[in-house]
């Protein structure tokens, strides 16, 4: 039997993010996670995300990003030299008039539109100020991406995300017309290739959070959906409400299968299509 | 006794003021606005002062002209002098405790506001009731006032009357297809109001040669003694689409412009989300998305702003490539909004604009 040695220095990890924090913190790092708050689990086994306390600051790269407000919560980030970050551009509050702006080229954005307009990734690169909100109420998700890390994410749910994180969107197959009139349904896939990398989301309403087991499933509204490790499964599957004779109507679900974490939001928000 | 820092009522014998924390000099000198007793009061010469200051009212008192050099306790958000017992401030409900806040880049936060905290205009009273869709509830004392738009009532007593307040012009505007109207509300008795989003509560008062301009439809409701105006934005594009085209305005076609008569007023505002101001310093300018401006002094320029991203691979017509933004100029006050609207047109093809400043990256 070994003694355990003490450690030169204490370290208190984040529930959260795993990311290991100094003792005397109050908030992660990483994710901005409270520290002195313990896990919320549900008897069903659905984990809340943190909710990250007013003026908040989180460390990615050399920049910050200072989480303010708890209604609408703003995503100020301040991003130094060298630093660069991408988010769709209507999500933009305001920003510095000296911050320059760029486009990622993407292929096949073309198809892909939001609100009449062509799906455009925008590239804010550093010095200066840039901040970020979304149109409803709701609270930020931060995922600090570690390397190899893929995480698939609901389309238009993205806040930002970190220059370090390669992007890229896949279609869902069977969600067709169900939700956007025509357009069918994204997701956004965030691929963390040799550095770690932030990714804020914005869920509608409260965000809450399960890992699957291999081979578990759980059924989903899909408006509920907002991320969920690569290696979960989604398939949309269609149950008949019978009412009898009468025919009855259909209603789409989608199945989720393990292993890896879903994320899903409490507030279904319709997106209008101009 | 009076902190010789900050003003506030100290406890005889303290040495440190609870409000400022500044330390108390042996011969702190109490303002001159009160009678002031000797540095040993006697009891008795003690204990007569206080029922006078309660008397005072607490709002909008101008302060005592007697002591010019004394620096008395203010509210952060709205300037209003802070009694050193409150909790929440008269003039615009915020907590005292939690000063506001700065951000990083200089935004100033809204303060934190208990719930059911009260604000004081002339004799009246108005509790804000309640955390995600805040209420203000109104207790109006005979010949106050207080003026709304319609949409914005929740509740009122069966004997309060109400009654539309002529507006010139106001024909011309219409919200929800109808056309706006102002109503006004007399007192004595009960009347509240709210909005249909959840936000915040915002507070402006408006102090003597003050004015103040709100973007459309954020305004809930102001007191009698403020003087409505609105004039047009002169901030809009037109844009085509087959054979239709549109003129947009995204801050709207016309401004809110609240102004003081010469007496201190209280306007209330409701905004989506959260509220974020800062002051311009003259020339400053800031980028902020249109629909995202709550309001701004009248002394802030605002005009159009297209910024074009860089891009390699080509330029895509005229849609895709330019972003709009909204660019206020200082000195002023500018505040916006967490929660914005969309903003309609942006995607289409544009035909005309007002004046606007351009940034290609």
């Amino acid at each position: 039997m070994s003694t355990p040695i003490a450690e030169p220095f204490e370290r208190l990890q984040c529930q959260w993010c795993q990311s290991l924090n100094e003792k005397s913190a109050l908030a992660c790092r990483s994710c901005g996670a409270p520290l002195d708050v313990r896990n919320l689990v549900s008897e069903s086994g659905w984990r809340e995300a943190p909710r990250i306390r007013d003026m908040t600051e989180i460390h990615f790269s050399n920049s910050t990003c200072q989480v303010e407000g708890e209604i609408v919560p703003v995503a100020e980030i301040n991003l130094s030299p060298g630093d660069a970050i991408f988010f769709e551009h209507h999500v933009m509050l305001w920003k510095d008039e000296s911050v320059p702006l760029t486009l990622m080229a993407l292929s096949g954005g073309f198809k892909r539109a939001f609100a009449g307009m062509p799906f455009l990734i925008s590239v804010a690169s550093g010095p200066g100020r840039i901040a970020f909100s979304r149109d409803s109420t709701g609270e930020l998700v931060v995922l600090p991406l570690h390397p190899g890390m893929e995480v698939d994410v609901r389309e238009h749910a993205f806040l930002l995300s970190s220059h370090q994180i390669q992007y890229s969107f896949v279609r869902i197959k069977g969600l067709a017309n169900v939700l956007f009139g025509g357009q069918g349904m994204y997701m956004d896939r965030f691929v963390t290739a040799g550095s770690p990398g932030l990714l804020i989301l914005h869920g509608y309403g409260n965000v809450f959070e399960r890992v699957l087991r291999p081979g578990e499933s759980i059924m989903l509204e899909p408006g509920a959906f907002l991320y969920k490790d690569s290696t979960v499964t989604m398939d949309v599957e269609f149950q008949k409400l019978g009412t009898g004779l009468f025919g009855g109507t259909r209603m789409s679900l989608a199945r989720m299968t393990g292993p890896g974490r879903v994320g899903i939001q409490s507030m279904y928000v319709h997106h209008k299509t101009e | 006794m009076f902190c010789a820092r900050c003003g506030s009522k100290l406890p005889e014998g303290a040495r440190f003021c609870g409000a400022c924390g500044g330390m108390v000099a042996p011969s702190a000198p109490a303002p001159p606005a009160y009678a002031p007793p000797p540095a040993y009061a006697p009891p008795p010469t003690y204990a007569a002062p206080p029922p006078v200051a309660r008397s005072a009212p607490p709002a909008y008192a101008p302060p005592p002209p007697a002591a010019p050099p004394q620096r008395a306790a203010r509210c952060s958000w709205c300037g209003s002098l802070l009694d050193a017992a409150a909790t929440s401030c008269p003039g615009c409900g915020g907590n005292v405790s939690e000063m506001a806040v700065s951000t990083r880049s200089g935004w100033l936060q809204l303060p934190g506001r208990k719930d059911m905290a009260k604000l004081q205009f002339g004799q009246s009273t108005c509790q804000i009731e309640g955390l995600y869709v805040p209420v203000a509830d109104f207790k109006l004392a005979p010949g106050d006032s207080v003026y709304f738009a319609h949409h914005a009532l929740l509740w009122k007593d069966t004997a309060l009357a109400i009654a539309t307040m002529p507006l010139k012009g106001a024909w011309k505007r219409m919200f929800a297809g109808m056309p706006l109207i102002m109503t006004q509300a007399a007192g004595p008795g009960h009347i509240a109001f709210s909005r249909d989003l959840p936000g915040e509560l915002i507070a402006v008062p408006i102090h003597p040669g003050q004015a103040v301009d709100v973007r459309e439809h954020l305004f809930l409701t102001a007191t009698g003694n403020v003087v409505y105006d609105w004039f047009q934005t002169g901030v809009w594009f037109r844009t085509k689409s087959g054979d239709e085209t549109a003129t947009h305005y995204p801050v709207g076609m016309f401004m809110d412009r609240f102004s003081s008569t010469g007496q201190p007023g209280l306007l209330l505002l409701h905004a989506g989300g959260n509220v974020f101001v800062r002051t311009l310093a003259p020339g400053e300018t800031m980028l902020v998305k249109p629909t995202a401006l709550i309001f701004k002094d009248p002394v802030v320029q605002m005009h159009l702003h297209f910024e074009r991203p860089q891009t390699a691979f080509m330029s895509w017509g005229s849609w895709g490539n330019r972003y709009l933004w909204l660019r206020v100029v200082g000195p002023g006050r500018v505040a916006v909004q967490s929660a914005f609207e969309h903003l309609h047109g942006e995607a289409l093809s544009m035909q005309g604009h007002s004046y606007a400043t351009e940034m290609r990256w």
